[in-house]
């Protein structure tokens, strides 16, 4: 029988329903799962034990008197720290708003608190969601439980440590040059950034208004499907926010990917930025499952990834600079100083600069979905490397952006990374699959098909 | 450092990085510079930045 603390949320609806399970024990397992593992591995930034347990008991009383509002009700979810949670600081593990108290709850939340999820509280991050790892902020960086000594992705990395620990089933992380596929690629978990304007954005505290994403973190890819069924929808005051309605993102889970025609982009880690030999074995197997499965894989070609993750960066950098200036110019030692480092750039780009990148952003995005008329899914590199040791800056900042995921930044497609294996020395290495606009489902389904092909998300990190 | 960057980080209001952090003014600069430098902007003068002025919506 699977521990209380790895069960899916999936299987977690299934135990209330079957009473074998109840949402106080739950938490409260989790709880203790906390307080062992989190000194070790730094995923929280505030834990609200007590507003956890509350809306366990809530949720308790609601379902045991058959009012569940849904397959989360009672679930726990931790919220990466630049989200609002009414009453709770948003921080953005930074020094600068570390007594920044949120007077709402951003509307993710509200959709959470809505299904009846159960809020455990913030979890760590860069700062500001660009600057880490760091150990000059006011609270320690998340470490990888695949191997404390590594770093576990990021921006939204108390999100994945936690999850691929066993502290919480569902996370909330964001992503605006690859921040939740990151950690997913790192820890080896379910990361999803969706089609751009399909969750809102109001409440969460902005690193690049056309580049910023909120997205999914899960063990498991049907949990993946749930939780983005709850956190999307329009939101008219978010500028960005689309008209699209889509709901129902798991319909698809079970149809597998037979006749699913993938293009594989190959030069992104071949020719552009060749991948670590163990990660490039890894990316031929997964095209190796799908063509079993059924699918038709076939090579294509995008522009270079050094152009795309340019343009994220002079997009990134310019946006970026217009929300910080001011504490740059009145308070640039309270930043740590990666976040320093990645911020500042933004005071030497041109405003031809900006909009240069963004005429060239049209025609990458044409470029796109060019593909998408010949294929339903793309296929390519997450990280170019397995997360390197915690302690090596200089490894760090040179794998760092090795990766391939700010490309769908740039176009706005929904994007997942997922664990393709583990490398010899035992660390989690990724894969991502791309879809058209607003088809997240078919993301999601093709994610499905290669998770039950290939069991990696039955692993477990060698943390307890 | 080179008196370029200088100026423009004051022209910033960045005289506080500058004096505090110099080496991260340099580092941005630099980094500013290699990554506008790999935007292949295009030759066509018709071509409009992404995304578009839409009238109308969004507000």
């Amino acid at each position: 029988m699977t521990a209380p603390h790895w069960l899916s949320a999936t299987e977690i609806a299934q135990a209330y329903a079957a009473k074998t399970l109840s949402p106080v024990e739950l938490v409260n397992t989790l709880l203790a799962r906390i307080e062992v593992l989190d000194p070790k591995l730094n995923a929280f930034i505030r834990l609200d034990a007590q507003a956890a347990l509350q809306a366990a008991h809530q949720a308790e009383s609601e379902i045991s008197a058959g009012r569940s509002r849904g397959p989360l009700h009672g679930v726990p979810i931790g919220i990466k720290d630049i989200i609002d949670v009414v009453g709770l600081p948003t921080t953005a593990h930074s020094k600068i708003l570390v007594d920044n108290i949120a007077r709402a709850d951003a509307v993710v939340i509200q959709k959470l608190r809505a299904a009846g999820a159960i809020i455990l509280g913030k979890l760590s991050t860069h700062e500001f969601a660009i600057g880490g790892p760091s150990f000059d902020l006011p609270f320690p960086p998340a470490r990888n439980p695949w191997n404390r000594d590594h770093h576990p992705g990021g921006s939204s990395s108390g999100s994945g440590a936690g999850l691929a620990s066993g502290m919480f089933p569902l996370a909330l992380g964001t992503d605006t040059g690859g921040s939740v596929r990151n950690p997913a690629s790192a820890c080896g978990i379910v990361g999803l950034k969706p089609t751009y304007g399909l969750v809102s954005r109001r409440g969460v505290f902005p690193l690049s208004f056309t580049l910023d994403h909120v997205g999914p973190m899960t063990r498991t890819v049907a949990d993946n499907a749930l939780l983005l069924d709850v956190i999307a929808g329009h939101d008219p005051a978010d500028p960005g926010s689309a008209a699209s309605s889509s709901r129902g993102f798991g319909a698809l889970l079970g149809r597998g990917v037979r006749d699913l025609r993938i293009g594989f982009v190959r030069h992104f880690h071949e020719r552009d930025m060749p991948a670590h030999p163990e990660v490039a074995a890894a990316l031929e197997d997964v095209a190796r499952v799908l063509q079993a499965e059924g699918a038709q894989v076939h090579t294509v070609t995008l522009p270079a990834l050094t152009e795309f993750s340019g343009i994220n960066r002079v997009i990134l950098c310019s946006e970026a600079w217009s929300i910080h200036q001011k504490w740059l110019r009145e308070r640039p030692g309270d930043y740590g100083k990666l976040a320093r480092r990645r911020l500042l750039p933004g005071a030497f780009m041109t405003a031809g600069d900006y909009v240069g990148a963004q005429r060239r952003r049209g025609e990458l995005i044409a470029a796109v979905e060019d593909l998408f008329r010949d294929y339903d899914i793309l296929l390519c590199a997450s990280s170019m490397d397995p997360s390197s040791r915690m302690d090596d800056a200089a490894e760090t900042a040179r794998t760092y952006p090795r990766q391939a995921r700010s490309p769908f930044n740039v176009t706005g497609h929904p994007a997942l990374a997922m664990m393709s294996g583990l490398s010899h020395a035992g660390l989690p290495m990724s894969v991502q699959f791309v879809g058209r606009y607003f088809d997240d489902a078919t993301v999601l389904r093709v994610a499905a098909a290669y998770e039950k092909a290939t069991g990696w998300h039955k692993k477990r990190p060698p943390i307890g | 450092m080179d008196p370029t960057i200088i100026a423009l980080a004051k022209a910033a209001g960045l005289d506080k990085a500058l004096a505090e952090f110099p080496d991260d003014v340099q580092a941005a600069a630099e980094q500013a510079l290699n990554n506008a430098g790999a935007v292949l902007v295009p030759t066509d003068p018709t071509v409009e930045p992404w995304p578009p002025m839409r009238a109308g919506l969004g507000l």
